[in-house]
């Protein structure tokens, strides 16, 4: 099977999303989506900070062919990013396609994901090949199935780096063993609001969890997005690592609905105001950055789940979140942009998208 | 500044001694020290210092400090220094040093998920095994003997009997 050209595909996904911020799935108003990676290298070729330009180029070729031969999806497309401009690159990991050490990587390197976004195979990342699957809404199991699927497929062509004590051998020996990061988004707006959220984090980190930001690690915290993921990848399966993640996430989810009716309870008044003004400014302002979308569309989030607006759809709110972002921006306008350019055009955009 | 001792070179050496509640100042150059003061000889150098303190953080640096992975040519200072390792070789040269940092990452030190298939049978019989001998302490320890009973069960039947005391 080829894969399909991509040089068409890019600029075709500028105008929507992939299908895990469509917003449904299990507890889907505060779960966004679940995403499972796994890190897998080659055997007999070094790592990539250990690896010569030939065998870079070896182990990237060796890669993309068999993902290509191994029938993983029907619309599969290939980007070499060494090829595409930083732009591009931006605009992939906006999308959660690609990570950010993967665009700014200087050595043969490339990605490949289907029409629906759900399954990504990065290749020379930190190791050889990161396979990512994300679900919308709280779906770790299901996601664990269709990776592991990918995987035992790409493993009958690929002899992977492995064995019995350490298990998947990987670049950095923090994930070594399952070399499995699952991990969760989670919005917590209410729990923000009532600085309970800092609790949260400390019973998660007790767990072996970590919590991080939008983008993963080192990544600010904004529009009260969170992602939480496991800390260990070697002394657990990966079952039993899911279930530790899914033992957690309706703990946390119960005491977000709880602050929030809590909030409703006590300042029905203050809420109902901080979410409509949050809804009038994205619909009237004429310059908006990206730090403070972040924070408005969270507001509304919250008002649509609380039933207080009721004309937006989830999907639209899910997608701004994306959308809204500087490569994505300078995508649709098909040219770079500073950042006052950029808060026009995001003002803009919203505009169109939330008016009648 | 001269040696207050022998009055010819320059003191490099500055000691100040408190003895109840006065202060004396010796400046002496660094010939002339050593020999009034035996205690000098014995302050460590630097390198010294900084061995011993490695040595009592991190005491597996100064062993494997001297190992290089012929394969990739990465040493384990480099390793220690960059966090990553250089190539699947590496797991098995620096083990030994491994070993303290995986357990200090993970919760244990042992795969006991996924198993290529390439990898055999025996390994995959080898891996269920020691799940579900995790299982059985767990059910033991939550004192779900049913469930124990259950479990032990099944390893008799994957292990095939007797060998079961390990």
């Amino acid at each position: 099977m080829n894969f399909q050209a991509p040089t068409m595909k890019i600029s075709d996904l500028a105008c929507n999303t992939g299908e895990w911020l469509r917003g449904t799935g299990p507890e889907s108003d505060i779960v966004i989506s679940s995403r499972i990676r796994l890190a897998r290298n080659v055997a007999r070729f070094p790592f990539l900070s250990r690896a010569n330009l030939k065998q870079k180029k070896e182990v990237e070729a060796v890669v993309r062919d068999r993902i290509r031969e191994s029938d993983i999806a029907p619309d599969l497309c290939y980007i070499n990013l060494s090829e595409i401009s930083s732009i591009d690159r931006l605009f992939l990991v906006e999308r959660h396609l690609i990570s950010r050490e993967h665009a700014v990587g200087e050595s043969e390197r490339g990605v490949a994901f289907g029409k629906t976004e759900a399954i990504s195979l990065m290749v020379n990342e930190e190791d050889h090949l990161r396979i990512q699957v994300i679900h919308s809404g709280f779906e770790l199991r299901e996601a664990w199935k269709t990776i592991d699927e990918v995987d035992n497929k790409l493993e009958k062509k690929l002899s992977y780096a492995y064995n019995s004590r350490f298990g998947y051998l990987t670049a950095c020996p923090t994930n070594v063993g399952t070399g499995m990061r699952a991990s969760v988004m989670l919005h917590l707006p209410a729990l923000g609001m009532t600085h309970h959220i800092e609790k949260v984090f400390n019973a998660v980190m007790k767990l072996g969890l970590v919590v991080r930001g939008l983008y993963g690690e080192g990544t600010q915290v904004s529009g009260d997005l969170y992602q939480i993921s496991n800390q260990f990848t070697l002394g657990k399966s990966e079952l039993e690592i899911i279930e530790i993640i899914e033992s957690v996430i309706p703990r946390i989810t119960t005491y977000e609905r709880m602050a929030r009716k809590a909030i409703v309870a006590e300042s029905r008044e203050q809420l109902e105001d901080r979410v409509w003004r949050s809804y009038g400014m994205l619909k009237v302002a004429r310059l908006i950055s990206s730090e403070e979308i972040m924070h408005l569309l969270s507001q509304v989030r919250m008002g649509v789940n609380l039933g207080i607006i009721n004309d937006i759809e989830m999907k639209t709110l899910n997608e701004l979140f994306i959308l809204t972002l500087p490569g994505h921006l300078q995508k649709l306008e098909g040219r770079e942009l500073d950042s006052t350019q950029r808060n026009v055009i995001r003002a803009d955009y919203v505009r169109k998208r939330l008016g009648k | 500044m001269k040696c207050e001792s022998c009055n010819k070179k320059h003191a490099t050496v500055h000691l100040t001694e408190i003895v109840g509640n006065t202060k004396k100042e010796k400046h002496l150059c660094e010939e002339c020290a050593q020999s009034v003061n035996t205690h000098l000889k014995k302050i460590p150098s630097p390198t010294e210092i900084l061995t011993s303190l490695i040595n009592q953080v991190a005491p597996e640096i100064n062993e494997m400090s001297k190992i290089t992975c012929p394969v990739c040519g990465l040493s384990y200072l480099e390793f220690r220094s960059n966090g990553r390792l250089g190539c699947p070789m590496d797991y098995t040269i620096f083990r030994k040093g491994l070993i303290p940092l995986l357990e200090k990452m993970h919760s244990g030190t042992q795969h006991v998920g996924k198993v290529p298939s390439r990898a055999g049978k025996e390994l995959i019989k080898k891996n269920e095994l020691m799940q579900l001998r995790n299982e059985l302490n767990k059910a033991v320890e939550k004192e779900d003997y049913e469930k124990a009973a259950e479990l032990r069960d099944k390893i008799y039947e994957l292990s095939g009997a007797n060998d079961e005391n390990q």
